[in-house]
């Protein structure tokens, strides 16, 4: 595994070649994970099915894809800001950054958009269409270009595709399918978790069932973090969510799953695509208590 | 724009014009007897105009605390500002934000702490109830109930675009109060995922939250302070919510 990592702690980020062309660009706490994840699951009334005395980590990832044209999926977070710069700058070299697409406005996706336009500023902004001159000034965002589901972007031998995200929190968000390499990327949907103490930082879910990492577990990931992140599961019929899925792995000949908060799969994704279904699933039948 | 809406409380912000009318983006003070509270701390637009605006409020006291209902900008684009004019103050976020992350390092993580949905807490003296959000575009996402003036604030719920003349009134201020129209327009944009929502499920927590506690006054960021005829308000947006779950159904749930 070739990674070069930049920083430490709060402020690090690795990098790593996905594919010819493609580049994870991801920030995970490693040996600091305990210091802010140790109650990560804290929530759930019934922890102790999910936890199995793990000390996990959650990544935050960018993505790269270096063509004749380049092009940065999301930002990354401002607290990594300082080192996703080196990263950008040690990865792309003399080439310019030509294109800095957003899935969304949060600041782990988008948090550095100003910074990285400051840096390369022939960047062009792409997001998700729909809002108006308001939606986007408020949001940081003006001047960029809008696309929407369908749209394609030539970069040379890959392009990108856009994709309707199946399952969202912000109303103004959006997928991308890169259409050469099968590379679909699902921003805050499809999430696994991992454990720095067993070396699984920066790994591909392929290498870490060799640290001990297995499908039950992968489930159970896919559906804690659904549940965190998307509570609106509750109150959906568990067979229309799992429909969507099938339907999207259907459309997409997906051949690396990359979710902005896991790690990456690369080998096996139809079999992944079943645990994902499962997962998710899973996550609208999990016990939903509102504080209210 | 700086208003009364009750007691201690006092709402500061200013409107943008979209494709649907007006959308507020306000946020609140509780002056709290001389320890000031704020929810949410207004958009980097409107900074100077909102800076301005907060200090005629707070009349020299100093704010112990900026609730964050979430952390987007339109919630959180002054934070940077607050903190280099009051460097003590402190943040508080839902536990469920990841704070090194969801939060501008624009405070030690120290000054950011973390409220669990469904505690009640002593700040600044005043006892308040943090709970989940019910409408989220953001995980991290809190609403916070204050006991004192029986104010629900809500973030992004609640929120609707309105017509221009009614920019600076409350809901009591609006002949026929806030228009169910114009909480369908905005949650419709707001709040896609209800693409998969049943309503029925959503509304009967909606019901639950308005049984349980006692709400004068409902105040959203995207909207003026929703005072009086809360529970006439409350069926609003449960029917704004069916209507846009609905919709949703007829146009289909599949891949567009």
């Amino acid at each position: 595994m070739s990674v070069k990592v930049f920083g430490d702690g709060v402020s690090r980020v690795g990098v790593r070649e996905i594919t010819s062309g493609i580049f994870w660009i991801t920030h995970c706490l490693g040996d600091h994970a305990k210091d802010h994840y140790s109650d990560y699951f804290g929530l759930l009334s019934n922890a102790e099915d999910y936890v199995s005395n793990r000390i996990v980590d959650y990544p935050f990832s960018a993505f790269l894809i270096l063509d004749e044209k380049s092009l940065l999926i999301d930002t990354g977070a401002p607290a990594q800001r300082a080192n996703t710069l080196a990263a950008l700058d040690t990865l792309l070299g003399s080439h310019a950054l030509d294109y800095l697409w957003i899935s969304h406005i949060e600041l782990p996706h988008a948090g550095n958009a100003v910074a990285i336009q400051r840096k390369y500023p022939g960047a062009e902004l792409i997001t998700v269409g729909g809002g108006d001159d308001s939606y986007y000034a408020l949001h940081g965002l003006e001047d960029a270009m809008l696309v929407s589901v369908g749209d394609i972007i030539k970069l040379g031998k890959h392009s990108i595709e856009m994709v309707d995200p199946l399952f969202l929190d912000h109303g103004n968000s959006q997928w991308l399918y890169e259409r050469t390499t099968g590379f679909l990327f699902t921003a805050d949907w499809g999430h696994n978790l991992h454990e720095p103490s067993r070396n699984q930082c920066f790994q591909f879910v392929d290498e870490m069932e060799n640290s001990g990492y297995t499908d039950e577990l992968f489930v159970d990931d896919v559906a804690v973090n659904a549940w965190y992140q998307f509570p609106w599961l509750a109150w959906t019929d568990p067979d229309e969510i799992a429909a969507g899925v099938d339907r999207l792995f259907k459309q997409y000949d997906v051949r690396i799953f990359a979710p902005s908060h896991g790690n990456l799969i690369r080998k096996d994704v139809g079999r992944y695509a079943a645990l994902l279904k499962e997962g998710t699933r899973k996550a609208v039948e999990m016990p939903h208590r509102f504080a209210v | 724009m700086i208003r009364m809406v009750a007691d201690d409380l006092y709402q500061i912000g200013e409107c943008v014009d979209g494709r649907h009318g007006h959308e507020a983006v306000r946020f609140y003070v509780l002056t709290n007897d001389g320890r000031p509270i704020l929810i949410d701390c207004g958009s980097q637009l409107f900074r100077s105009e909102s800076m301005k605006q907060l200090d005629q409020v707070l009349e020299g006291s100093t704010p112990e605390f900026v609730f964050l209902t979430h952390s987007e900008l339109p919630h959180s684009g002054n934070l940077e500002s607050i903190a280099r004019n009051w460097p003590h103050i402190h943040v508080m976020v839902s536990s469920i934000l990841i704070r090194h992350i969801e939060i501008a390092p624009v405070l030690p993580l120290e000054q950011i702490v973390a409220a669990s949905p469904g505690t009640t807490l002593q700040i600044a003296g005043r006892e308040l109830n943090f709970l989940d959000a019910l409408l989220k575009d953001q995980p991290g996402s809190q609403w916070i109930y204050d006991p004192k003036t029986g104010t629900l604030f809500t973030g992004d719920g609640f929120g609707y675009y309105h017509p221009a003349e009614v920019c600076e009134q409350f809901s009591d201020e609006v002949e026929g109060g806030i228009l169910e129209q114009w909480f369908t327009t905005y949650h419709r944009d707001a709040f896609r995922f209800l693409r998969w929502v049943n309503p029925k499920k959503l509304n009967d927590v909606l019901d639950e939250l308005y049984q349980r506690r006692d709400v004068k006054t409902i105040a959203p960021i995207h909207g003026n302070a929703i005072r009086g005829d809360i529970l006439e308000h409350v069926d609003r947006l449960k029917r704004a919510i069916t209507a846009i779950c609905m919709q949703h159904r007829k146009e289909g749930i599949n891949l567009r």
